[in-house]
């Protein structure tokens, strides 16, 4: 297993030394923004070209990081999500408080929490730019939480089992998580890249050194 | 069957597009399908069709991935998939697609913002001058520019590295037109020429501050050489098995391979006039 990343104490490869060459063994890549057009993304797209395992895959990059995706793909395996609608333009019947999440190329931190109706159509249609993108719209129920997630591990004790099942089920080792706690539940709302500085380095580099040490002895037993 | 066809306004803007459009519906239902029209305020009720045919603009970070993908996961036919979409649409994916799978295609290289002399030299020593310079996301000829010099080269490079990490850096190769041939299931649908018009060097160019289009010459699918033939199946079959139009040049060193794209523009009295079936086998491919 290759692991890739910018960090040069944990990985066998820099991203940009990684696109230039043919790839033979599966790849970790480790990176704390996994957006399409980012380097995070190439890295998992040069590894399936290559026809490699890779965590994260391309869809699973993309099944996170597109709301309407992410949260069918969480209902599905059983994880608690907000209800969501898709909209493009005001609606009568809509109203707050009410979560917002653009769906478009361009934004990323995108979270809207808007409490008065009288402010929801205007929001609308900027985070729609005026009906060119749709905009999920959740209902806001409890507490709302940012919390990033490192190979299931949490920075926020509450989530700490949701974070765990959220990594089996979408395998991407580094992200920043919106939920709301309503009632000692976790209810996931979207996902998106950590910044640098959020993540918490010491658990990634455990973690990744664990995956390594596990692959090895798998390949020693295979021997 | 139910066939739902995802499309945004702006696909009913020009006639021969809108005629086009019109021609998949009548083509479905004279052969017992229903065919509607769904906009992105729509795209949650995909699930409750039996097959998706994407005409709106396809990209990973478009609403057309998240109709594809929720598509696929219910288990809906559709053209164009989300793993099409993804290789297809991002031309630095393309270029390691055909590295990895001997595809002839011009010669490249990808940038990423080294501008050290012994970078620069390299870039010119491999591939001449002028140099090609493409965004990833380059579509219609948009964001792809031609560069004589390390000046221009510098200049427009640092124009489009503000919008992505990677550039696409390719031999210029002159020609009258590109082949533009239509695969739909890993076999040939149509073959057309797509001229480059007088003045320009690129199919869509700017001559005189005005955007010009090349004429489309189609000929009958049959015309297309073995050669040809070989090289667009084996590269759709690098895909998918979903509606492709590849780009090809012809030069005096063989056939090259430009792009291959998902969701080609199909517009009325263009890509159809020689093989007046691609509607029905479109259409047949949608519900197989």
């Amino acid at each position: 297993m290759i692991v890739v990343s910018e960090d040069e104490d944990e990985s066998d490869s820099s991203p940009l030394l990684f696109l230039g060459q043919p790839v033979y063994e599966s790849v970790l890549n480790i990176n704390h923004d996994y957006r399409y057009l980012r380097m995070g993304y190439y890295v998992s797209a040069h590894a399936e070209t290559y026809g490699v395992e890779v965590t994260p895959s391309c869809t699973e990059i993309m099944d996170a990081y597109r709301n309407p995706l992410l949260i069918e793909k969480a209902r599905r395996h059983g994880l608690l999500a907000g209800n969501y609608s898709l909209i493009t333009k005001p609606r009568d019947d809509l109203s707050g408080p009410v979560m917002l999440f653009a769906v478009n190329p361009f934004t990323n931190n995108s979270m809207k929490i808007v409490r008065s109706d009288r402010r929801l159509p205007g929001m609308i249609r900027k985070m729609s730019m005026d009906a060119r993108f749709p905009v999920s719209l959740h209902p806001l129920l409890g507490e709302v939480h940012e919390i990033v997630q490192m190979f299931g591990e949490s920075t926020f004790d509450e989530a700490s089992k949701f974070t765990e099942r959220f990594f089996e089920i979408f395998n991407i080792p580094i992200c920043k998580l919106v939920v709301q706690i309503d009632d000692g539940d976790v209810i996931l709302n979207h996902c998106e890249p950590a910044l640098k500085k959020e993540v918490k380095w010491d658990i990634v580099h455990e973690k990744v050194h664990e995956i390594g040490m596990k692959k090895q002895h798998e390949n020693s037993l295979l021997c | 069957m139910k066939i739902a066809c995802f499309v945004e306004a702006y696909n009913f803007n020009n006639k021969p597009e809108r005629c086009a459009l019109s021609k998949f519906k009548s083509t479905a239902e004279s052969m017992g399908h229903t065919f509607e029209f769904i906009f992105k305020d729509r795209i949650s009720e995909i699930k409750e069709y039996d097959s998706l045919f994407i005409r709106s603009i396809t990209d990973p970070n478009n609403s057309a991935y998240i109709v594809s993908r929720l598509a696929e996961q219910a288990g809906v036919r559709v053209i164009d998939d989300p793993h099409s979409i993804r290789v297809c649409s991002n031309k630095a994916v393309l270029y390691d697609l055909f590295l990895k799978n001997n595809i002839p295609s011009p010669d490249s290289l990808l940038f990423t913002g080294d501008y050290s002399g012994e970078n620069l030299d390299r870039i010119f020593d491999t591939l001449g001058t002028p140099v090609i310079i493409k965004t990833p996301y380059t579509r219609f000829s948009s964001h792809v520019e031609k560069a004589h010099n390390e000046k221009e080269f510098t200049e427009i490079s640092k124009k489009f590295l503000t919008k992505s990490k990677v550039l696409i850096i390719q031999e210029y190769i002159h020609s009258d037109f590109d082949w533009r041939v239509g695969i739909l299931q890993n076999k040939i649908l149509y073959m057309c020429k797509y001229r480059i018009p007088e003045g320009g060097w690129k199919v869509k160019s700017k001559i005189n501050g005005k955007n010009v289009w090349g004429d489309t010459i189609a000929l009958p699918r049959e015309m297309i050489s073995p050669e040809l033939r070989k090289i667009c199946i084996d590269l759709s079959k690098c895909v998918g098995d979903g509606l492709y139009g590849l780009d090809v040049k012809e030069t005096i060193n063989g056939y090259k391979v430009i792009e291959i794209n998902d969701n080609p523009s199909i517009y009325e009295g263009y890509e159809d006039t020689a093989d007046k079936d691609i509607y029905e086998k479109i259409i047949s491919a949608l519900v197989s």
